[in-house]
């Protein structure tokens, strides 16, 4: 089982400009960027490796729609949290005055919390073969829950990772930034938590019979408290560093800009300052196009 | 692949609905009820999260089918003053409706979000047993081997829905109607751009600057105040936010050059509107286009297996002190719904045997408003009206109102005189056009 952990969010929350005060609406909830690719990669995995994923999902029903949009892509469901409350339905809750921003349960904001409830949820499903998540939830998240997670169960971790591909059954070989603009790969051979990046693959699209199929379906739902199991014991499993290597291109030390804060901020930013400008160099053929576009990569030093 | 791994066959509904708008979560409503199989496809997350309209919606036509439906509705307030302007840049008349009445059971015109509303109202086809698939587009029209339509194709992958009947509720400039040869290339001289602005101000403000208690609400709709482009403005209270945009012919913002925000900030910053809005602070800016052409525009309804209702089907009812489209686009959703049902009870989805969808809609006020009001649309947005007799009017009032003495009154006839004199309308067009705005509002 490759499970994939997520936390449907407002993407576009309304912010108070004077208090900062911030509205989210789950009706409009989506997958983060970071998520969504957790789990295409689960996905891909599970298909490569003979397995099936798990989507663990902990919060309140406001998103259970876009859960069951999982669920058409053929994983199983499990969401940890709170129960519809009495006005809400599948579109969210309406009560007569409106939609009322909806506290997506009442773990948000406590990664331990929300960790071992993952965890549980998982376990109550079988031993994970992999576990996936985004980097960061799309809300508040400080991209603390994966680490928690690893520890509730056991496993190691391998953290912001801007590609995962498989190398055979139970093999991954993923890559990952470090400081200083480098770049780490592991080879993974067992069971680990990998936090992802939203970057590098797009969530597939359910079919239009799967949607059908599971709108409105059931789906495993926990409480909190059901869901906790001790944290697991260390599972024996490989990670490796095979290479690292400095990304392209270089990063390279700037002095720190000088002035007021107003011209060190324009010094940060590239504000007003010479530019590129753009030019028009078509219409191309397609290979000349080519040309113009890995010229211009070699020249900003993206390619050597 | 073995045979009985083979995917099943796409699974047949009775009707589709493409698009879950008040047009199409009615008719989606009105045939679950009927006992038949609907699924209502929509384009966006959820019902209405991105449907931009005004915000008066006006709720009798859901007597019928959600009894007491104002104790349930997401409501923000209740209309109980509308006011009527007609604005030249510097002047102002309004004739200011107030009732009570309004403000107490059974209403008649409430402020609502749309992404409210609409969700609302699928909800009441979901619960009848309708099925909703949110954001999914239905990118075009099936056909069978003789022609006729029999479901549609979707953006999702293995995604053609097939089903007796296709009721269209995609909104203006129908793109399914297009495809199915009802509706004509658009016209812009049919079409207006509605834009507006959500700015946010405390309810107390409101209440106090509009002069209504809590739960009540204004909607002030105004013709002119446009900077010259031939439309008008509107402004409707919400709970602890107005609704404020213009609503001007697509051809005369073309030929002024004038973007449509700029043409919001005109109407904000006259006189009888700002000081309505001051520290109110912008949350939202929307534009959409509106199908104001009226009786006389409106396509086909129905042909075999296809209906087409609200929007799709030009069915605003846009008559200078009227805008009303979500009211019409239920109205025509539920007779769309029914019809199909019948028909398909019937087993004849032929446009013959969908034409009952017309003929209701001929009895009730959908069509009947429409038929009656039918030469509004190009009457509001005439020049003389437009340019010449907002002014006048607004002259004579003001003229009236001035007190000139030591000279005497001039009394009303000199002044309606010197005014026209000076607007160069002559009594003779003023007789034919007051004759015809008598005709059509009659
Ligand atoms: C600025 C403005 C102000 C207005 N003010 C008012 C007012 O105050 N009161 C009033 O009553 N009316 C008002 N109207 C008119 C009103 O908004 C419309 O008449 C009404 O929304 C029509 O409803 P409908 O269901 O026909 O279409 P829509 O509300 O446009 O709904 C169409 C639905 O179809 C979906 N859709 C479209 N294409 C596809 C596709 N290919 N596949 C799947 N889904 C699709 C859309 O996402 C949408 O949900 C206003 C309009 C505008 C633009």
């Amino acid at each position: 089982m490759v499970a994939v952990c997520v936390a449907p969010t407002d993407l576009r929350p309304e912010v108070d400009d004077l208090t900062g005060t911030v509205r989210s609406d789950l009706r409009r909830a989506d997958l983060p960027a970071a998520e969504a690719a957790a789990l295409e990669y689960g996905l891909r995995i599970a298909e490569e490796w003979g397995g099936w994923v798990l989507v663990a999902c902990c919060g309140s029903a406001a998103a259970d729609d876009l859960l069951r949009e999982a669920r058409a892509l053929g994983a199983e469901v499990v969401r940890v949290g709170t129960a519809p409350s009495p006005t809400a339905g599948p579109l969210g809750p309406l009560g007569p005055l409106g939609p009322h921003p909806v506290a997506p349960g009442d773990l948000a904001g406590h990664p331990a919390a929300t960790a071992a409830a993952l965890a549980g949820a998982i376990r109550g499903h079988g031993q994970p073969a992999l576990v996936l998540c985004g980097d960061r939830s799309g809300g508040a998240g400080v991209g603390a829950v994966p680490a928690f997670l690893a520890a509730e169960l056991g496993l190691g971790q391998s953290l912001g990772l801007v590609s995962v591909r498989t190398e055979g059954v139970g093999r991954l070989v993923v890559e990952r930034r470090l400081d200083g603009g480098w770049r780490e790969r592991l080879a993974i051979t067992g069971p680990a938590v990998l936090s992802v990046e939203g970057a590098g693959v797009r969530l597939r699209r359910a079919g239009l019979d799967a949607v059908l199929e599971s709108a409105g379906a059931p789906f495993d739902v926990r409480s909190p408290n059901g869901s906790q199991t001790p944290p697991g014991e260390p599972v024996a499993g490989g990670m490796h560093t095979s290479a690292s290597r400095p990304y392209r291109p270089r990063t390279r030390p700037v002095p720190a800009p000088t002035g007021d804060a107003h011209e060190r901020l324009l010094a940060l930013t590239g504000a007003l300052s010479d530019r590129e400008p753009a030019r028009v160099v078509g219409p191309l053929t397609a290979a000349e196009a080519a040309d113009e576009l890995l010229a211009y990569l070699a020249r900003r030093g993206y390619t050597t | 692949m073995t045979d009985e791994q083979q995917a099943p066959d796409p699974p047949v509904f009775d009707a589709v609905v493409v698009g879950a708008g008040p047009a199409g979560a009615s008719a989606a409503l009105a045939l679950a009820r009927a006992g038949r199989s609907v699924v209502m496809v929509e384009r966006g997350p959820f019902p209405g999260a991105k449907n931009v309209y005004g915000g008066v919606v006006y709720g009798r036509v859901l007597d019928e089918v959600i009894p007491h439906w104002w104790e349930q509705v997401p409501v923000q307030r209740w209309v109980v003053r509308r006011s009527t302007m007609i604005l030249t840049d510097t002047q102002a008349v309004t004739l200011d409706v107030r009732s009570q009445a309004w403000g107490a059971q059974p209403y008649n015109g409430m402020t609502v979000f749309r992404a409210d509303f609409d969700s609302w109202l699928a909800q009441h086809a979901i619960d009848a047993g309708a099925r909703l698939l949110t954001s999914t587009v239905a990118t075009g029209l099936l056909r069978d081997g003789s022609g006729r339509i029999c479901g549609v194709r979707t953006d999702r992958p293995g995604g053609d829905l097939r089903a007796r009947v296709v009721i269209a509720c995609d909104g203006v400039n129908s793109f399914l109607a297009k495809e199915a040869g009802l509706l004509p290339r658009a016209d812009a001289t049919h079409m207006t751009l509605g834009a507006k602005e959500v700015l946010a101000l405390p309810a107390g403000v409101i209440e106090e600057r509009f002069g209504l208690g809590p739960h009540e609400g204004l909607d002030i709709e105004a013709v002119g105040g446009t900077a010259g482009v031939p439309g008008g403005g509107f402004l409707y209270t919400n709970r602890d936010s107005v609704s404020v945009g213009v609503v001007v012919s697509l051809n005369g913002l073309a030929a002024s050059g004038r973007r449509p925000e700029d043409l919001i900030a005109s109407f904000k910053a006259h006189p009888g509107i700002a000081s309505y809005l001051k520290g109110a602070e912008v949350k939202e800016y929307s534009a959409h286009l509106i199908p104001e052409g009226g009786y006389s525009t409106m396509p086909e309804l129905a042909t075999d297996g296809l209906l087409v209702a609200g929007d799709a089907a030009a069915m605003t009812l846009a008559a200078g002190i009227w805008l009303e489209g979500v009211n019409f686009a239920i109205g025509a959703g539920l007779e769309a719904g029914r019809a199909a049902a019948t028909a398909i009870g019937t087993g004849d989805v032929s446009a013959a045997g969908l034409s009952g969808y017309r003929r209701a809609l001929e009895a009730s006020f959908v069509l009947r408003d429409h038929k009656r009001l039918r030469l509004a649309p190009d009457l509001v947005l005439s020049d003389r009206m437009q340019q010449q007799y907002t002014k006048v009017l607004c002259d004579i009032a003001e003229d009236l109102f001035t007190v000139t003495n030591p000279q005497p009154k001039p009394g009303l006839v000199r002044i309606m005189r010197r005014v026209l004199r000076r607007h160069r309308v002559r009594w003779r067009d003023l007789a034919r056009d007051g004759l015809d705005t008598a005709r059509t509002f009659r």
